[in-house]
């Protein structure tokens, strides 16, 4: 941990990648925004840099001047405005989370938006906890919807939902293959396959590669997931899907990103410790997991890295 | 805003008649839900059986063509066409309660659960007689059926089960609980299990034998090779007959065998449970669930290995065990002349190999060199495989 002495310091430090916890309803341009402001304002509240002398040379002409340092009222913040404004910081996210999720997010600050560029590309995988509900369906499939339809759902078990998500999650392996990129003939792709999941080539497709129903007290109930490339919108088309599959309809009613590689919740910082000091310190753990796991960056096979 | 809206109304009420001003999203209104009826979809039951088939439709094995209502005209057939690329639900297993299926070269026989007379019922190629004599006039048999037709076979009584179906390349075994077995179709190398008739016409032929005991023992399970037939009795002995060119029948000598025949050798001493018996490559499985493969041809080992004379275990990531599952086993494996199935005990149909009319249902013929999930909707419970199409029994999610 840098001591933080004056706010260039603390500037030239803030540099990497750092873990949030976004809540729900709160969009990821939001908490970008509340990041950078709390940032700023607390390397304002640093001590700052001495103010620059102007150089006043006065006197006759004709005769010796007279050198004077005076203070520079341009430099001085009452005049000039604060030292650090948003567009002194930048941020980027890893991987865009949708307005009613919630959970783990990676931002980068300053350089560290070359890591998230490199860690999207990588296409580490996320997991989710994704909650619904039987007995109602709605237009938006989010609970916030209208809803369209109601049906009975008395029938559905413990051992059919299990059932019906152990298919859906075998019938992505197809798609696993063919977002892989590599040609389905070839003894390198069967040398690989053979060792495990493959990771897609694209953004394009969501690929499930884990899907488990984890609680179910009816009507309610939550899967466990763990993808690639997934979206909120996707996450609850899952859940539709799961609903009419299981001869009733569901609805999403919340989704929450418990992991994304290596980046799990107890990393992951509350809105309360969204400040300089805190996010300081996560950056440091980030920056460790980082070096841990090289592959999370830059991976040098097609395999999937968790 | 009213006015604006009623002036824009009032100046082209055609165009703008229902469209409204403002974008904003209407909120619901809670207390609709309330009145929306609570829908209430059909469940299935424990019991019900759903059939899916893929391959090639041309020898009506796949039992698809349904005959059309004699209005309809142009098209006699329903479902007219060569190639099932996907799989596709049987309608005729829906309207029975089909127990057992057994697919032979371009046939496919099906038991269905009932008390009376027609209890099998077959489609596909009749060449042999091997599905039955079915005449539309009197000295035209049929040589192939588009769509199921029931097989005559004299049963002693109607309260007779059948317990087990195997077909092979012209001939086909019913074993029923208590009358035995009753064999059809083509005797050329005593496959039936009677005597071989070198002048007999298969073609046209009403005949079925009917094998009530072998050595005063009762029969509990059937199998059938390409021209040669297996037979287990209750104390676990196997009994052969049919083409022994090549020594598959196991008694010792290469010659064709009429009758079941006690197998030589040294399965004499020990209890068979269960049989199998395929064509070039050969499955195996063990408790832990992992498949091993031997044999010549698209074994699952990757492009490069064409043939392979000792079991090597294809890996079982291929087969969906990764750390997200690892608990996935193969609890059942099938194979036909190229191609091989396997099945995990979570329902999925894994398949890979040598893909002759689409028979792998991946939706195109190219070959697949390792295992691939088929897209059933529906937790598989076993898989017959054929030379060029595939029938799987399927239960429903829900």
């Amino acid at each position: 941990m840098v001591q933080i002495r004056n706010a260039a310091v603390a500037y030239k430090t803030l540099n990497g990648l750092i873990c949030v916890y976004k809540p729900s309803c709160v969009s990821v341009r939001q908490v970008q925004h509340i990041i950078v402001t709390h940032l700023c304002r607390e390397l304002n509240d640093l001590p700052g840099r001495p103010l620059e002398k102007r150089v006043e040379i006065v006197g006759p002409t004709n005769a010796p001047m007279e050198v004077k340092l005076v203070p520079n009222y341009a430099d001085d913040p009452l005049v000039c405005g604060p030292r650090y404004i948003h567009e002194d910081i930048r941020c980027s996210w890893a991987t865009h989370l949708g307005l009613f999720s919630s959970g783990v997010l990676l931002l980068g600050i300053n350089d560290g938006t070359k890591l998230t560029y490199l860690l999207n590309t990588a296409r580490p995988t996320r997991a989710f906890k994704v909650h619904g509900q039987f007995g109602k369906g709605t237009d938006t499939y989010f609970w916030n919807g209208k809803t369209v339809e109601r049906a009975s759902f008395g029938h559905v078990t413990r051992a059919k939902i299990d059932r019906v998500v152990a298919h859906i999650q075998a019938a992505h392996q197809k798609t696993m293959y063919e977002l892989s990129g590599l040609h389905m003939d070839s003894q390198t792709t069967y040398d690989i396959a053979s060792e495990g999941l493959l990771r897609p080539a694209n953004s394009k497709l969501p690929v499930i590669y884990g899907i488990k129903c984890v609680h179910f007290d009816p009507p309610n109930f939550t899967l466990e997931i763990q993808s690639v490339n997934e979206y909120d919108k996707y996450l609850w088309t899952l859940v539709h899907d799961l609903g009419v599959q299981l001869k009733t309809v569901a609805h999403c009613t919340a989704v929450q990103c418990i992991r994304q590689g290596k980046f799990t919740l107890p990393l992951a910082l509350l809105r309360k410790h969204w400040q300089m000091e805190h996010l300081l310190n996560n950056m440091d753990q980030c920056r460790q997991i980082l070096e841990d796991n090289e592959n999370l960056l830059r991976p040098k096979s097609a395999q999937l890295t968790i | 805003m009213n006015t604006i809206k009623l002036f824009v109304r009032w100046r082209s009420p055609s165009i703008l008649l229902s469209r409204t001003i403002t974008t904003k999203k209407k909120l619901h209104d809670p207390s609709e839900d309330e009145q929306l009826p609570i829908f209430q979809y059909p469940i299935s039951k424990s019991s019900d059986r759903r059939v899916y088939v893929w391959g090639l439709a041309e020898t009506g094995a796949l039992g698809i063509h349904l005959p059309r209502s004699k209005k309809s005209g142009k098209k006699a057939y329903r479902n007219n066409f060569n190639l099932v690329w996907h799989p596709m639900r049987s309608s005729f297993c829906e309207r029975f309660d089909v127990t057992k299926l057994a697919c032979g070269y371009g046939f496919t026989v099906a038991a269905v659960k009932t008390n009376e007379q027609h209890k099998v019922f077959g489609t596909g190629i009749n060449t042999d007689s091997q599905i039955g004599y079915h005449a539309p006039r009197i000295g035209h048999p049929l040589e192939m059926l588009l769509s199921p037709a029931p097989i005559y076979i004299p049963y002693t009584s109607l309260e007779t089960k059948i317990t087990g179906l195997a077909a092979g390349r012209a001939h086909t075994l019913i074993l029923t609980d208590n009358e035995g077995v009753y064999t059809l179709g083509n005797n050329a190398y005593g496959q039936c299990g009677r005597k071989i008739n070198p002048n007999e016409e298969y073609r046209g032929s009403m005949a079925s034998h009917n094998i009530k005991r072998l050595g005063k023992e009762k029969i509990v399970d059937v199998c059938c090779g390409q021209d040669h037939s297996l037979f287990i009795t209750e104390s676990g002995r196997v009994y052969a007959c049919g083409w022994g060119a090549d020594g598959q029948t196991g008694l010792g000598a290469y010659t064709n065998q009429g009758f079941p025949a006690l197998v030589k050798g040294d399965i004499t001493s020990e209890k068979i449970v269960k049989v199998a018996s395929t064509v070039d490559c050969v499955l195996a499985l063990n408790e832990q669930g992992d498949v091993f493969v031997w044999g010549f041809g698209l074994l699952g080992l990757g492009p490069n290995v064409q043939q392979s004379t000792k079991p090597k275990q294809v890996p079982a990531p291929l087969f969906g065990r990764n750390e997200f599952n690892p608990d996935s086993m193969i609890t059942n494996v099938a194979c036909g002349i190229g191609h091989l199935a396997a099945i995990t005990n979570k329902g999925d149909l894994y398949m890979w190999g040598r893909n002759r009319h689409g028979c792998l249902g991946l939706g195109h013929d190219k070959d697949q060199h390792f295992p691939l999930k088929i897209g059933i909707g529906a937790h598989v419970l076993s898989v017959k495989c054929s030379v060029d199409h595939t029938v799987a029994m399927c239960k429903p999610f829900t």
